[in-house]
Order: structure tokens, then C-alpha cells, then sequence
């Protein structure tokens, strides 16, 4: 089955400055997929290039089996988008954006427009200069939505919503996924990325750097370990296992981090008196941090 | 250790010192932000104040050469309405010497250099603050180490700054081109010291309304604050010269410094300086007010809004033209203003002449190919000033077109069904449907006035269209400009080809520059439309560059990337 969203190679270099390089990828129907990076490591880049607001350097992004630069128009009809950042007319009401936006897309269904109007509580008579940043929001995401799009490409969507209009707009999306919409979410609300969606890619430094399911990301990160005995214990029996660093010891508790297996620490730790045995599975968040922190797994693009 | 509230995180850091330099021009300070801010504003106001100083210098030489017809210049200007000829300057008071230089600049073009400066500052400082505030872009600056007074005045400093660099360069040009064009014999020495003057003058004017447009815009917001301070400059110009008596007029500046001419020497410090007083406490009071008031709130006063149906939601043509409309409404209604003010008075003025025969064929030998003794020679010699102002209407017809792109809403639009190019020629149509509105407004504006005056427009009315050509070409090499390269600078780099080619078509004749140099202007082949002589060739040109630069913006926008 064809893709929605295909990269293969996709380049954009800024002259000097580093866009993308080599950018790899595949969305298929239905799914849910998330694209996680720091400020700057080219998410936003890569969702430019591939809906043709900029032009690749090299590669090629298809989007339903048609290439970005050949009819970005047969794409934008299927598509729909919340920048980043936007603004929309100042001198129009709510109403009146969402009424053209409606209008360039040859109408909407009014009833389901309404509906969104209803869930996100927009006021529609107020001029978009007047709305506060989480409503003018509220503007994109209705305007993206309310055209039933296929594909929803969506770039820090919830930027500017309070957590209860984050809720709906998530479980909105997931609606839209169950009538067969298929999604690629930049976001910073790992949490939500983790509820919603199926896969994730990481981007670092302009390039993918992990790319897999929420659970096999997971798995690439260190578990963190606390051990509390009833006596002193050498931080050293520990610091050398496979997989351990980061040990610090305080009174009779030791604390580390433990990469892969935890077998060795559990057969290290059993030759000592253990009160408690605490291993916490690490979040997605915990994942980004340790991709991006100072104690980064391993660099390089081996999960690509 | 809990540390104590409030106590200060590096107790003992030491910072390097921010240069002079960067505090003075940079990011060392607002201040020096704020000049960087205000560099091309000032590279456009001081280009244009030397370059028409010059231009000026070199022009009178070569219309006016000898005393006689200096002197008949004078007797021309004797001859004419006292309204009219009161509107720019005092005429009796400088008597003889109106033939000089000094007097001739003062007296045809000094009420521009004021009015035009005044402007500068009521959008300068409408917008430095008030504008900002409604951004939000000061909430963050306000946050910053510093009280709210001190933001402001280093701010107005700033802009103060800028139009006071900009007058001392019109200054030393004045004296310049006088010296190098003028006739010592004929009195067109002008001192530095005058030319000094004159600036101060025209510095104090617009401190005046700067300064009044500081005390709207915490009330009135941006928009607000500079309709009316524009409004109250135009009202308190026309009251002074029109001499319509009543209270009125001594709330004017220009009836205070009406005896003062300092280009041909004549001083009169006391209300020069009065108005430069009242300026100061006009800024003292609006830095106070945006000292004390709610940062960005406005009493809600604005400008009326357009009814929903004008706004154009139904397609990118509409929402083009809908997003245009304000803009050319305010472009149309002012000129429509002024193109009733002079229709009103030419036709006396051409009465006058008419009657005249000597004094027509003396208008005659200055401006050859023109019968003074019809209305329309006297709106076709304005229709040419008022063609900088169709350039300079187009650039901001661009500019509205370009914030789609430069303000990131662009990147929302085309990810609907709209494909690139029918942006641009969407954008471009709008545009050009601005210039109508405009234009039109101008028209019914000469229609009027030419009534009240009692003269018969006639072919001024279509002849009055050529404004628009002009303006619909200038939006041309905009939308070409920002279609190809980059939108963010498509409305200055229109701006100065505008500027650049009514000097041309200015400098040419008086520098005696090559013919070929000449019809490099665009203005050079329009005709004389307000006689009802068209030049087909202008026409020509002006719709092609205007249609065929949308096209060429169209083609170059689907070979670019869209900036966020």
C-alpha cells in the first residue's frame, strides 16, 4: 500500500546553515505519527519541504503517492495544517476566517464546522487582532480540521491550550483517526505523543536519529534504578557492571542508571542484605532527554 | 541553605561593558535599537531632502536665469488667489526676494518639507510605542531593567534622532545647492545659518505633532492617534493659509512661524520657538501618559471599521482586495481632499491668467507647451507631483500584499487548495482594485472641486486616470519584486525605484542630462492627460509592467520558497 507521507533522502540546506540532510521516512494510512526534536533540528524544515512551502535541496517527498514539488495543490486538497507559528487576518472574526478558509477548500460541512466551533468553546464574533494566543490557536485548528482532511500535518498544534482544550483537541484527533485520517504530529507534550501515537521519529541535528514504535523507543533508554540495603554497600560492586552509570550512593542507598539489561545489577545486588529494589520504565520523555541530554544513547542513526 | 527572598542570584557577577557604540546605534541599548530600527527611514527622508534641495538649486537656474523673469515670477505670484498663494508662505512679507532661491523653495515647496516631516513623525511615533504596545513586542521591552518613562524616552530620543540627522542634511544640502546653482547676483545665497533655521523650523513642527500624536496613542491606540494628529496637521495647515479667520487658526503653528522665512533671511524667533515649547511639553505629556497608563490598552476609540460584506471572504480575490480596502479608502479620501482643494482654486487662477495676456505668455515662456489660462494646465503641473504619491500609494498596496507572507499567514494559505501563483495574481489583483478605489476617489475629489471652483473639469476627469496607470505599474514591479525574490522587501525596493524615477524625470531637464536618461522615467511618458493629451507609448508601458510584473511575480513565486 502506498504511504501517505514518503521521504526518501530528503535534503534542504539553507547555503550555510544546516536544513535537513538525508531525511528517511514512511506514514502509513491511519497511523499516528509523532516527530520529536529539539528547538531547531529541522521538524519544522522537514514539514515545509514535504507540503512544498520550501524546495528540496535533494530527495523527494510523495504525499498519497504524489510528489511534493509536482502538484502540491492535488496535496493541499487532502491536507490539513497548523503551522508552527501562524497569524491570520486581523480584521476578520473568527467566523470570517474559518468562512474563508472554508471557501478556498470549495465549502465545508457546516454541521461539523459548528461542532468544532462547540468542542474548542471558540467565540466566533471577536476579530482575530482580539484573541488571545490559545484562541487564535483554536482559529488554526478548527481551520485545519474542519474540512474532514485525510492527512493532518500538525506542528506544535497545541501550542498556546490550556490542558482541558489540549484534552479535546486530542481526543478530536483521535476521532479523525478512527474515520481513517492519518496524522503526523510535531509536538513537545511527549505525553500526548506517547497516548497518541503509534511510531515516532526523533530528529537531531537535521537528521533522523531513532525512528520506531513508542515502545521500542522506550526500550532504548536507560531504566533508572534505586537499590536501598540495610548496610553500607561499595558503589564500585556497581559502577563497573555492563550497562550501569551514573551510580551515586547516599547512606545505604545506591542510585543508577542502567542501560539494556538489568540482570547483572539484580545478581550484584543479591550478594548484599536489599530492603528495596525500585526500577522505574522510562517515559518517552525520559527517552528524549536521554537522546538529546548529557547522557545521550549512544549517537548516531543506528535506529533509522 | 535556603536562600533568602528576593536576593539576587549573582550577588557578585560582573558583566562586560556594553560598547558605546552598540549603545548608540545597535543592540546596546533602546536607543540604539531604535535608531538601528529607524535607518532606512532616515536613508529615504534625508535622500529625499538632499536630493530635492539639489534638484531644487539646479532647477531654478535653468527656469528662472535672468532677473526679468524672476521678476515676472513675482508678478505671476502677485496675480494669484490670496488663498492660494497664502497656502505656501508669506508672500507679501518676502516681497522681492520671493525671486531668489530661498524664496522660490520657501514659497512653492516649504509647506512639503514641513508637512512631510510632521507626517514622518506621527507614524514614527504612533508607531514606536502604541504600535508596539498592541504587538505585544513592548510587554517584553517593558519587562526589561528599566521604568516604562525611560523606554519611552529613549525611544522618542531616537526617532528625534533620526529626523534631526535627516533635516541638518537637508540643511547643508540647501546651502550647497545654492551655492552651486545659484546666482549670487539674483540673491540665491543661502548662509548655513538660514538654512539651519529653516530646519529647526520644520524640526519643531513635527516635534508638534509627534508630540500630539504621543498624547492620543495611549487612548486612541495606532491607528487612532495618527488619523488624528494627521488630521489636525492638514486642518490647522489649511486654516493658516487659507486665511478663514476665526478662533481656530491660532491653535495653528503654521499661522505662528508665518512670518518666519529664513531661507531668504528673514527671522522670527519667538513663535519658532514657541511651537518647538509646545512640542516638548506635547512629548512630556505623552511619555507621562505612557508612564502611568495600562500598557497596550486603549480606550477602544479607533478608526470605524468596514461593514462585513466589504471584506472579502468569498475567494482570494476578494480577501485580497477586502484586506487592501482600508488602506485605499484612506489613500483615495485624502487625495480626494486635496485634488477638490486644488480643482476648487485653478479655476480662478486660470480666470486670472486668462485675463492676463502678459502674464500668460510669461507662464508661457516658463512652461512651455502649457495654456495657463485653462484649468487643466494647472492640474496637469500637479497631476506631476502627484505622481510620486501614486508610487508611493502602490509600494503600500505592496506592502499590504507581501504581510500575507511576511507575517506567516501565508504558510496557512497554501496549504489549502490555493496554488502559488494564483496567490500572487490574486495578491496583485487586489492591488490594482486598491489603485481603483483610489483612483476613483481622486476623481470624484477633482469632479468636486473643479464645481465649487466654478471650472470645467473636462479632460482632467479621465486624465486623472493616469494616476492609477502610474500606481498599477508600481504595484507591477512590487508583486515582480516579491515574486521573484522576496516579499519582504518588495515595498522599499518599490518605494526607492519610485523615488529614483520622478528624480530622473526631475534632475533631467534642469542637469541637462542625455534624452535617453530622461525616458528612463516612467513619468516621461505619460503626456500632459489633465489637457487630454494622452501618450499611447506610457499607457502602453504602464499596463504592461503592471500586468506583466503580476505575471513575472506569479512565475518566480513557484520557483522560491515561502519564508515564514
Amino acid at each position: 500500500m502506498t504511504p501517505v507521507i514518503a521521504l526518501e533522502k530528503l535534503t534542504k540546506s539553507y547555503g550555510r546553515s544546516r536544513g535537513i540532510i538525508d531525511v528517511d521516512l514512511e506514514v502509513q494510512q491511519g497511523e499516528v505519527f509523532g516527530f520529536l526534536g529539539p528547538n531547531g533540528a529541522g521538524k519544522t524544515t522537514t514539514i515545509r519541504t514535504t507540503l512544498d512551502l520550501i524546495r528540496p535541496t535533494s530527495g523527494r517527498a510523495t504525499v498519497f503517492g504524489i510528489g511534493s514539488t509536482a502538484d502540491p495543490v492535488a496535496i493541499h486538497k487532502r491536507v490539513g495544517y497548523i503551522p508552527g507559528e501562524f497569524t491570520l487576518y486581523d480584521r476578520l472574526t473568527g467566523k470570517q476566517t474559518l468562512e474563508y478558509f472554508a471557501n478556498l477548500r470549495g465549502g465545508v460541512d457546516p454541521v461539523y464546522q459548528a461542532s468544532l466551533i462547540e468542542r474548542f468553546e471558540l467565540e466566533t464574533g471577536k476579530r482575530f487582532k482580539e484573541y488571545s494566543k490559545g484562541n487564535k490557536q483554536k482559529v488554526g485548528v478548527i481551520a485545519a480540521l474542519q474540512h474532514k482532511p485525510e492527512l493532518l500535518v500538525l506542528d506544535e498544534p497545541t501550542s498556546g491550550l490550556d490542558p482541558l482544550v489540549q484534552q479535546t483537541f486530542f481526543n478530536t484527533l483521535r476521532e479523525c483517526v478512527t474515520d481513517g485520517a492519518t496524522v503526523f504530529l510535531s509536538s513537545h507534550i511527549l505525553s500526548e505523543v506517547e497516548k497518541s501515537c503509534n511510531r515516532v521519529a526523533i530528529i537531531r541535528d537535521g537528521q533522523i536519529a531513532k525512528l520506531d514504535t513508542v515502545e521500542g523507543l522506550r526500550d532504548l533508554a536507560h531504566h533508572q534504578v534505586e537499590l536501598r540495603f540495610a548496610g553500607p554497600v561499595p558503589s564500585d560492586a556497581f559502577a563497573h557492571l555492563p550497562g550501569v552509570s551514573d551510580v551515586v550512593a547516599e547512606d545505604h542507598v545506591l542510585r543508577m542508571r542502567v542501560a539494556g539489561t538489568i540482570t547483572p545489577v539484580v545478581r550484584a545486588a543479591a550478594q548484599y542484605e536489599l530492603l528495596d529494589f525500585v526500577s522505574r520504565e522510562p517515559s518517552l520523555e525520559e527517552t528524549f532527554l536521554a537522546q538529546y541530554g548529557r547522557e545521550a544513547v549512544e549517537a548516531g542513526s543506528d535506529g533509522r | 541553605m535556603a536562600a533568602s527572598a528576593g536576593a539576587p542570584r549573582h550577588p557578585a557577577a560582573t558583566f562586560p561593558p556594553i560598547p558605546l557604540y552598540k549603545r548608540v546605534y545597535g543592540l546596546g541599548s533602546i536607543y540604539g535599537k531604535t535608531i538601528r530600527d529607524s535607518r532606512l527611514s532616515f536613508i529615504i527622508a534625508a535622500g529625499m531632502f538632499g536630493g530635492l534641495a539639489l534638484v531644487l538649486g539646479a532647477a531654478i537656474g535653468t527656469v528662472f536665469p535672468t532677473p526679468e523673469v524672476r521678476k515676472e515670477l513675482g508678478t505671476l505670484v502677485g496675480s494669484m488667489p490670496a488663498a492660494m498663494v497664502n497656502m505656501f508662505g508669506n508672500v507679501t512679507l518676502m516681497g522681492d526676494k520671493l525671486g531668489t532661491l530661498g524664496g522660490y523653495v520657501t514659497w512653492k515647496y516649504g509647506s512639503l518639507f514641513s508637512l512631510g516631516t510632521a507626517l514622518w513623525s506621527i507614524l514614527a511615533l504612533s508607531g514606536t510605542l502604541a504600535g508596539e504596545s498592541a504587538k505585544g513586542s513592548l510587554d517584553i521591552v517593558a519587562t526589561s531593567p528599566f521604568g516604562k518613562r525611560r523606554i519611552a524616552i529613549e525611544k522618542i530620543a531616537a526617532h528625534l534622532t533620526a529626523v534631526w540627522a535627516a533635516l541638518v542634511v537637508l540643511a547643508v544640502m540647501q546651502t550647497l545647492s545654492a551655492y552651486a546653482f545659484g546666482d549670487a547676483s539674483l540673491g540665491d545665497r543661502i548662509p548655513l545659518e538660514s538654512s539651519l533655521a529653516y530646519a529647526i523650523s520644520i524640526g519643531f513642527t513635527a516635534m508638534f505633532f509627534g508630540g500630539l500624536t504621543l498624547v492620543l496613542a495611549p487612548y486612541l491606540g495606532r491607528g487612532g492617534s495618527a488619523g488624528i494628529a494627521s488630521l489636525a496637521m492638514l486642518l490647522t495647515w489649511l486654516v493658516s493659509g487659507l486665511d478663514v479667520g476665526g478662533p481656530l487658526r491660532h491653535l495653528s503653528p503654521f499661522y505662528w512661524t508665518y512670518d518666519n522665512i529664513p531661507l531668504v533671511g528673514i527671522y522670527d524667533w519667538g513663535p519658532v520657538l514657541a511651537v518647538g515649547i509646545v512640542g516638548v511639553v506635547l512629548i512630556g505629556i505623552g511619555v507621562e501618559l505612557f508612564g502611568r497608563r495600562d500598557l497596550g490598552v486603549t480606550t477602544g476609540l479607533s478608526l470605524p471599521s468596514l461593514p462585513d460584506g466589504v471584506l472579502g471572504v468569498r475567494g482570494p480575490v476578494s480577501r485580497a482586495f477586502g484586506d487592501q480596502l482600508p488602506r485605499a479608502l484612506a489613500w483615495g479620501l485624502g487625495l480626494a481632499f486635496w485634488g477638490a482643494m486644488l480643482a476648487s482654486l485653478v479655476g480662478s487662477f486660470s480666470d486670472t491668467i486668462g485675463k492676463d495676456p502678459g502674464l500668460s505668455d510669461a507662464f508661457g515662456r516658463i512652461f512651455p507647451g502649457f495654456d495657463f489660462a485653462t484649468p487643466g494646465a494647472w492640474l496637469q503641473l500637479y497631476l506631476e507631483l502627484f505622481l510620486i504619491v501614486a508610487g508611493f500609494a502602490a509600494a503600500t498596496f505592496v506592502s499590504k500584499w507581501a504581510s500575507d507572507e511576511n507575517d506567516g499567514r501565508l504558510e496557512v494559505v497554501l496549504s489549502t487548495p490555493l496554488s502559488r501563483a494564483m496567490w500572487v495574481v490574486a495578491g496583485g489583483v487586489g492591488a490594482l482594485l486598491a489603485v481603483v478605489v483610489a483612483t476613483a476617489l481622486w476623481v470624484v475629489g477633482i469632479l468636486v472641486g473643479s464645481a465649487a471652483g466654478g471650472a470645467a473639469a473636462g479632460d482632467a476627469l479621465l486624465g486623472s486616470a493616469s494616476f492609477g496607470l502610474v500606481a498599477a505599474a508600481f504595484v507591477g514591479v512590487g508583486v515582480a519584486v516579491g515574486g521573484l525574490w522576496r516579499t519582504s522587501l518588495a515595498a522599499e525596493i518599490t518605494a526607492v525605484i519610485v523615488i529614483v524615477t520622478y528624480l530622473i524625470d526631475l534632475l533631467s531637464a534642469p542637469l541637462n542630462l542625455p534624452d535617453w536618461f530622461h525616458q528612463l522615467a516612467l513619468t516621461a511618458h505619460m503626456g500632459q492627460p489633465m489637457l487630454g493629451t494622452w501618450d499611447p507609448v506610457g499607457i502602453v508601458a504602464c499596463l504592461a509592467i503592471a500586468f506583466g510584473g503580476i505575471g513575472l511575480g506569479a512565475w518566480g513565486m513557484t520557483r522560491r520558497d515561502v519564508a515564514r
